[in-house]
């Protein structure tokens, strides 16, 4: 049950007969086996468990999911997380201690880790739709768990388009998917923009929502999902609400701060959701029900 | 009805503690919560606890997990409650509902939490009903029974000179037995003695459904002014379950994990790594209190998540009481 | 009392009909005949929910540091222990003066609630200890004045229409009295101390009641605020507990204007005006009598230097 099939819907139908017994408050022990410097304030973390003298990932998680990650002795945070078969990537900035911490660390250290928690993006909803992603900075993680999997099951959706965007193009992340593994996908639109350029820069150059507008994506069977600094969320809504997209079409992630990852600890609440468990994940139409304190 | 006379409370109480550790209210250094029994403690029934029994399935501060860092290397090293059986002796009808609410919380929901449950699974609650209101008390508004409460194993009735006794379930009936099996058992047709009028009233119906479209009333720009934001409210709420992840460090390389309890009224609990804080100042944090009491635990589990105990309203330094703000949302006026 | 009232109630009435100040911060009738607990109001209609009588024992000072970023003038209503609460935060620049108007009160001495024997029916009930041992029944400081009392920065007996009934309750009667816990404590031994605050201690929830209402306590961040920091663990254990509790009393050691609130306050009735009252007599004994809060002008004892300071320590 919990790790299967931990939707909210299930998880509120859940008896204690039938949640499996864990203790999940203990991290799993695991190794830090590849950091990828991603900007100068973002690395990508490769996270493995040892099982039988293997290197595995240590759960699976589905595309928006969270993981619970802890540096022992200095604390512990949650982050979105995307899976491979023998590991798991959390793409961390330096926000806070355990952040600056965590980017001092080398490949070989032992981290703690635990999850997977939250509903993650609905993938089975918006099969044979085309998705637009929209991201701004550090909120590419989250999306990119769901373009991976958009990507790994590149036949059961139709156009991808990606529009991301950044403070300069030393701070774009991901570079080599932007650039590389993404633009050779069949029917994936990727366009990158920067607030300020620099002398290599050949994109664009302007904030997100307006370089949305220029690209006028068409809403027609489209999803959007986007993730990034609430400033650019803000602006990004209204003009996706003048493209026509509709609220139930748009989809994006919340984040608050988090301790227990399981329901139990409050501070994550934001009306009656509890964001680890029933977020992180939300349409706009759900958000406009939820109170505006996040 | 099976009872026992008052006067023979600490023969009863040895022979439940002889079977386990047995959870008393008492009053020790002027403080009055459950301790564990001893023959020389000074057992109070006179009135509800000050500290609720909350903390025994749920402590202000537990270890969780020992944890280890040399270098690269590091460990984790979980610590769990022994799984012992106990008896909480005592526990009044708002104290068993916010048990209730505890277990909705720790025990559903997709996770179980094994530092209560380790706990709780152990014990049986012998709940006593009461015969009289205590200052602050306001179960009944909140739809208890202050007289007897469904979800213990088994229930005392004061019955004048005599506590009846009654099991509910296999767990009460052994307490039963094990008083019967001493010679502490009679048969009583005295009748069972009830709280008269509480003082402290309140309409508490359809509260939760009115809140729904409240988030935004004029009513939080006042409800604040007088909180200090101290904790006292939520420490001494028996269903206040906010808890901390924290560690004690050892030396530079081991610790131990602790889960302690925590409270929305202090500023670094929603406070995020880069300094943002969905809820900064007083307002959203008192809101976020009685939201989650009369609104959002409802919302989410069927009940309110007050009870009626008046702790809070019996210690908060600036009498910012429950009750009043159930007044105030029922007197609102609500737009649309 | 009931003219006092009257005045309080037109005066706040006038302040914000007027605009002279935002808000007022005073008390009300509570639920019970035994409560008069703090009120803050906004608007001149409701001046007439202001009350006063001899259960306003909230000192209402610091809830002026809600407003210690703010342009709005604030009144405030004082006794003479609260008004000492306000030179505090002056000195301690936390408040404007400027923006600040206080209004004295006479006190008719604060009685217990504690002794409340039926919830129902008005009785009589004894006077607070804290009033007992009141030496400044009067403000210290205000701008306005009510009920005939008179501002002044020495000890001294209740002044105004209240007086009459404080002095027959006992206000001020046992003023000469208030180290007497002190020298309880001091009496016994090292480990029977120990053995005292340790019980003590062992009963704090941390909930920071004693900080979040006492008017010295006014940093912006408590270091005790996070457990990040490193100096304090959020853990409630009895080290950790004491370890908050002496370090509070150190940080408002001189600086503590003796108006008993956080003892008031304490839920699990930790007696934490013993330890602050050991470190006034302490310093008493050192520098010489010294009232915290009661003269704007002197900085105290323990803020700055002298050259015939006792410096035996060093």
């Amino acid at each position: 049950m919990v790790k299967d099939n931990a939707t909210p819907e299930n998880l509120a139908k859940a008896t204690t007969e039938e949640i499996k017994r864990i203790n999940p408050l203990i991290p799993m022990k695991a190794k830090v086996t590849k950091i990828i410097e991603e900007t100068p304030d973002v690395k990508t973390f490769y996270i493995s468990k040892e099982e039988n003298g293997q290197m595995v990932v240590p759960f699976h998680t589905a595309p928006g999911q969270l993981a619970m990650l802890s540096l022992p002795g200095v604390g512990e945070a949650m982050f979105s997380a995307t899976d491979a078969p023998d590991h798991l990537q959390l793409s961390i900035k330096k926000v806070g201690t355990l952040t600056d911490e965590l980017h001092e660390i080398v490949p070989g250290q032992t981290v703690g880790i635990r999850g997977p928690y939250g509903n993650g993006f609905p993938m089975d909803q918006i099969k044979g739709k085309n998705v637009l992603f929209i991201a701004g900075g550090i909120g590419l993680a989250p999306v990119r768990t769901a373009v991976r999997y958009c990507v790994d099951h590149r036949d059961d959706f139709a156009k991808l388009h990606l529009v991301y965007g950044s403070r300069s193009p030393a701070d774009l992340v991901f570079q080599y998917d932007l650039f590389e593994t993404w633009p050779a996908v069949r029917d994936f639109q990727v366009s990158v923009t920067v607030d300020r350029g620099d002398d290599n820069w050949k994109g664009n150059v302007g904030f997100v929502p307006a370089f949305l507008e220029e690209l006028k994506p068409n809403p027609d069977n489209t999803v959007c999902i986007i993730c990034g600094p609430p400033i650019m969320i803000k602006f990004t809504l209204g003009i996706l609400d003048k493209l026509g997209f509709t609220a139930e079409n748009v989809i994006t992630t919340l984040e608050m701060r988090m301790k227990c990852g399981i329901g139990k600890c409050g501070r994550c609440n934001i009306g009656s959701c509890y964001i680890c468990l029933d977020g992180p994940v939300f349409t706009l139409a759900e958000m406009k029900k939820m109170p505006n304190e996040y | 009805m099976k009872a026992f006379p008052k006067a023979k409370l600490q023969e009863v109480l040895k022979t439940l503690a002889s079977k386990g550790t047995l959870y008393v209210p008492a009053l020790v250094d002027e403080t009055h919560r459950y301790y564990p029994y001893r023959a020389d403690i000074q057992v109070s029934l006179e009135q509800n606890s000050a500290i609720s029994p909350k903390e025994i399935f749920f402590p202000s501060t537990e270890k969780i997990y020992n944890f280890t860092a040399y270098g690269i290397d590091g460990d984790y090293e979980e610590i769990l409650p022994d799984r012992t059986a106990c008896v909480l002796f005592g526990v009044r009808s708002c104290d068993m509902q916010a048990i209730l609410c505890m277990d909705d919380v720790f025990l559903t929901r997709g996770y179980i939490d094994e530092y209560y449950a380790t706990r709780r699974e152990g014990a049986t609650i012998v709940a006593l009903g009461c015969s009289k209101a205590g200052a602050d008390c306001f179960c009944s508004s909140m739809g208890l029974n202050p007289v007897e409460h469904e979800g213990a194993d088994a229930q005392l009735y004061d019955l004048g000179d005599y506590y009846g006794i009654q099991g509910r379930t296999e767990k009460g009936e052994k307490v039963v037995e094990a008083l019967a099996v001493a010679g502490l058992l009679s048969e009583s047709s005295a009748e069972v003695l009830v709280p008269e009028e509480f003082v402290l009233q309140v309409d508490s119906e359809g509260i939760a459904e009115k809140l729904q479209a409240m988030f935004e009333h004029s009513l939080w720009d006042q409800l604040w002014r007088k909180c200090i934001n101290c904790g006292t409210c939520t420490y001494l709420c028996p269903t206040c379950h906010c808890f901390d992840i924290s560690e004690k460090k050892k030396n530079q390389h081991c610790g131990v994990k602790i889960k302690c309890w925590d409270s929305c009224m202090f500023n670094e609990y929603a406070m995020m790594a880069g300094g943002h804080n969905p809820r900064p100042s007083k307002k959203e944090k008192v809101r976020q209190r009685f939201m989650h009491k009369l609104r959002y635990f409802p919302e989410r589990y069927g009940k309110y998540q007050c009870t009626g105990c008046g702790r809070c309203i019996a210690k908060c330094p600036v009498n910012l009481e429950i009750t009043d703000v159930i007044n105030q949302v029922r007197e609102a006026k609500v737009n649309g | 009392m009931n003219s006092l009232i009257k005045e309080m109630q037109a005066l706040a009435q006038e302040l914000l009909a007027s605009g002279e100040v935002k808000g007022v911060f005073g008390w009300t009738k509570g639920s019970r005949w035994y409560l008069t607990p703090p009120l803050f109001i906004q608007k001149a209609e409701d001046a007439i929910k202001l009350h006063y009588d001899e259960f306003a024992i909230n000192n209402l000072t610091s809830l002026l540091l809600d407003y210690r970023n703010s342009d709005d003038k604030i009144a405030i209503f004082v006794k003479g222990c609260d008004s000492r609460g306000i030179l505090r935060l002056i000195q301690d620049k936390q408040v404007n003066p400027e923006k600040v108007l206080v209004i004295g009160l006479p006190c008719p001495g604060m009685v217990d609630k504690e002794a409340v024997k039926d919830q129902r029916h008005v009785h009589d009930l004894p006077l607070l200890r804290k009033c007992q041992e009141c030496r400044y029944p009067n403000p210290v400081l205000a701008d306005r004045t009510l009920g005939d009392v008179q501002v002044t920065k020495e000890p001294g007996v209740p002044i105004g229409i209240t007086a009459e009934r404080a002095i027959q309750k006992g206000v001020g009667s046992k003023g000469k009295e208030r180290y007497q816990e002190v020298k309880e404590i001091e009496a016994l031994s090292a480990d029977e101390k120990y053995a005292f605050w340790q019980k003590q201690h062992e009963k704090c929830l941390r909930c920071y009641a004693c900080r979040n209402i006492c008017p010295a306590c006014n940093c912006r961040e408590c270091i005790f605020e996070s457990d990040k920091k490193g100096w304090v663990n959020k853990a409630a254990t009895t080290t950790d507990n004491a370890f908050f509790g002496i370090t509070r009393a150190m940080h408002v050691a001189g600086r503590c204007v003796d108006c008993g609130e956080c003892e008031r306050v304490c839920p699990a009735g930790i007696p934490i005006m013993k330890i602050n009252r050991k470190i006034m007599q302490d310093i008493d004994e050192l520098f010489g009598t010294y009232d915290a809060g009661t003269d704007l002008e002197e900085a105290g004892p323990l803020n700055h230097f002298k050259l015939d300071d006792p410096e035996e320590f060093l």
